[in-house]
C-alpha cells in the first residue's frame, strides 16, 4: 500500500516557468494532507482532488477577455483581513510595514475597497446630510422633507474624485518621469505606481471620511471645520507618505503635493459646506427646500 | 419536464412506426379530457395562475422563516421581486402635489425601481467577482425575495403615517424599519452566505447589508402624506 502511495507522490509534474507560487504551494499541502490521511481513507481519492483544483486555479491567472467577469476577479481577490488592513493603513500607516504600499498594494491592487468605500461614503453622506438638515430645521415651523437626491450629487462628486484625480496624477507622474535624465529611467519606471494601484490608494484614502461624515451632523460650526481639516490632513498626509518615493522623482514635486493635499481638502470642505451646513445668505441648496435659514449657531 | 415525461411514457416504442397514427393522437386526446394528456395550455387560467402564485407565496414564507434554502435557490423566479419592487416604488415615490418643485424630497418611482434592480445586480456581481459559486439570477432572486421584510415594514409605516405624527410614532417607524432591515439581512445572509469562501464571507455580506440599509433608510424617511 505504501509503495503505491510513494509512487503516486513522486509523480513529478512538469511545471512551466510562469507557474506561480500559489499553485506550487497548494501542491505541497496536498502531499501533506495525503500523508495524514493515509491510514484512514483511500489515498487515491485524496490525492487526485487537489490536482484538479490546481489546474483550474492556475488557468485564470492569465489572459481573460476584457469583457468577462473573470478578468476582473483578480482585482477582487482579497480576504476580509486584507481589506481591514488596507483601511487601517490608509489612516495609520505606522501600523503596517513601511513598504506596505510597494509590497502589497502595488503588487496586488484591489477594487473591492475603493468601490465599496465610495458607495458607503455616498450613502453615509446622504443619510447624515438629511439628519443635519433636519436638525437645522428642527425648531422651525416648516414641514421638513427629506431629500433623496443628495445621493446623486454625492455619487457624482465622489466617483469623479475617485476616478479622475488618480488618472490625472498617474498621467502627471508618467509625464514628469520622462522628462528626467536617461540613466535614472530604468529605476523610475519600476517606481512609478500603476494606474490601478493609484485607484486603490485613493479609494482607501476616502475611508476616513465615512466616520467624519457621521460626525458632521453635529451642528457646531467650528467643530465641523475642525473635522474637515483633521480628516483632509490625515488622509492626505498618508496619501503623500505612500506616494513619496514616486513623487520625489517627479520634476514638479512640490506642485503635485500641493495639488493632492489641496484637492483632498477641497473635497472635504465641499462636502461639509454643501451637504451639512445650512447656507448663509443667497442660493437655495437642495437641503433647504422652503426657506433659507440663517447661519447655524456657532 | 413532467409533461414531457408523461407524454413520452404514453406511447410505446412500437407505435411510433405508424406515422399517420402519431399525427392524429394529439387532436384525439384533447376532447377526451384524459388526465394523462396534461398540458398547461389545457388547464384553466386560474389554476396556472394560482400555482405560480402559490410558489411565490411559498418563497415569501421561506424568507420570513429562513430554515431551508432549496426552494429559493433551486427554483428561482423574479415574480416575487417584481411584485415587491413595484409595491415599494409605488408607495415610496415622491408626492405628486409638488411635482413642479424639484425639491419635493422622495425618490421617483423609477429611481426606487432602478435602485432595487441595479442594487441587486451590483451586489450579485460583487459576490461573483469575489469568487462565489452562485448563478446570477439565483442571487438576484434571493436578494429580491429578501426585500419582503423591508416591504412589510414599509406597509406598516405607511399605515402609521395615517395617524397624526409625533416623536413617538417616528421612533416606532424607525424601530419597525430597522427590524425589517435586520430581518432581511439575516435571511439573505443565510441564503447566500455559504456560497462564498470562508475568508471572504464578510466582504460579500457587507454590500448586502448596505443594500438593505439604504432601502430601510428610504422606508423610514418616507413621510409624504
Amino acid at each position: 500500500m505504501s509503495n503505491v502511495n510513494t509512487g503516486q507522490l513522486l509523480n513529478f509534474q512538469d511545471y512551466s516557468p510562469e507557474h506561480n507560487d500559489r499553485s506550487a504551494r497548494i501542491d505541497v499541502e496536498a502531499v501533506h494532507t495525503n500523508q495524514y490521511s493515509n491510514s484512514m481513507s483511500n489515498p487515491n481519492y485524496d490525492y487526485e482532488e487537489p490536482k484538479i483544483a490546481e489546474e483550474t486555479e492556475a488557468a485564470p491567472q492569465s489572459n481573460h477577455n476584457f469583457w468577462t467577469i473573470e478578468y476582473y476577479q483578480k482585482y477582487f481577490d482579497v480576504q476580509t483581513s486584507d481589506v481591514v488592513e488596507r483601511i487601517i493603513s490608509s489612516v495609520l500607516p505606522q501600523k503596517v510595514t513601511p513598504n506596505y504600499f510597494d509590497e502589497r498594494i502595488k503588487g496586488k491592487p484591489d477594487l473591492y475597497g475603493p468601490i465599496w468605500i465610495s458607495v458607503t461614503l455616498i450613502f453615509t453622506i446622504a443619510v447624515s446630510g438629511n439628519i443635519a438638515s433636519y436638525l437645522n430645521n428642527a425648531n422651525k415651523t416648516v414641514h421638513w422633507r427629506y431629500d433623496f437626491h443628495i445621493v446623486s450629487y454625492a455619487a457624482t462628486a465622489i466617483f469623479c474624485y475617485v476616478w479622475v484625480v488618480p488618472l490625472a496624477l498617474w498621467a502627471a507622474l508618467k509625464w514628469s518621469t520622462i522628462a528626467n535624465s536617461q540613466d535614472e529611467m530604468e529605476t523610475q519606471e519600476a517606481n512609478t505606481p500603476t494606474m490601478m494601484s493609484l485607484f486603490c490608494l485613493y479609494g482607501y484614502s476616502l475611508a476616513i471620511y465615512v466616520p467624519v461624515a457621521i460626525l458632521w451632523t453635529i451642528q457646531v460650526y467650528w467643530l465641523q471645520w475642525l473635522f474637515v481639516i483633521v480628516a483632509a490632513f490625515v488622509s492626505g498626509a498618508v496619501l503623500i507618505f505612500w506616494l513619496m518615493p514616486a513623487l520625489r522623482k517627479s520634476r514638479y514635486f512640490p506642485i503635485l503635493i500641493g495639488c493632492i493635499l489641496g484637492l483632498h481638502f477641497l473635497l472635504a470642505a465641499g462636502f461639509m459646506s454643501y451637504f451639512f451646513h445650512s447656507p448663509g445668505s443667497g442660493g437655495i441648496t437642495p437641503l433647504q427646500p422652503v426657506i433659507t435659514s440663517t447661519r447655524a449657531p456657532v | 419536464m413532467s409533461t414531457f415525461d408523461s407524454k413520452y411514457d404514453m406511447y410505446p416504442a412500437g407505435d411510433v412506426g405508424v406515422v399517420e397514427g402519431e399525427m392524429n393522437i394529439p387532436s384525439q386526446g384533447a376532447p377526451s379530457g384524459d388526465a394523462m394528456e396534461f398540458n398547461t395550455l389545457d388547464e384553466p387560467i386560474k389554476e396556472t395562475f394560482m400555482r405560480d402564485l402559490r410558489a411565490v407565496g411559498n418563497k415569501f414564507y421561506h424568507v420570513l422563516i429562513p430554515r431551508e434554502k432549496t426552494s429559493l435557490l433551486k427554483e428561482w423566479d423574479l415574480w416575487g421581486p417584481l411584485l415587491l419592487c413595484t409595491l415599494m416604488a409605488t408607495i415610496l415615490q415622491g408626492s405628486t402635489q409638488r411635482a413642479d418643485n424639484s425639491n419635493d424630497g422622495g425618490p421617483e418611482f423609477a429611481e426606487v425601481f432602478v435602485l432595487v434592480w441595479i442594487g441587486a445586480a451590483i451586489v450579485t456581481i460583487n459576490s461573483k467577482l469575489l469568487g462565489g459559486n452562485i448563478s446570477f439570477f439565483q442571487s438576484v432572486c434571493v436578494l429580491g425575495y429578501c426585500l419582503f421584510p423591508v416591504a412589510l415594514a414599509l406597509v406598516v409605516c405607511r399605515l402609521i403615517l395615517f395617524a397624526t405624527q409625533t416623536t413617538f410614532l417616528f421612533f416606532l417607524r424607525l424601530i419597525i424599519s430597522m427590524t425589517g432591515f435586520v430581518w432581511a439581512t439575516f435571511a439573505a445572509t443565510k441564503f447566500l452566505g455559504d456560497s462564498q469562501p470562508p475568508g471572504k464571507k464578510a466582504l460579500a455580506v457587507y454590500p448586502i447589508c448596505l443594500f438593505y440599509f439604504i432601502l430601510s433608510w428610504l422606508v423610514v424617511s418616507h413621510s409624504n402624506v
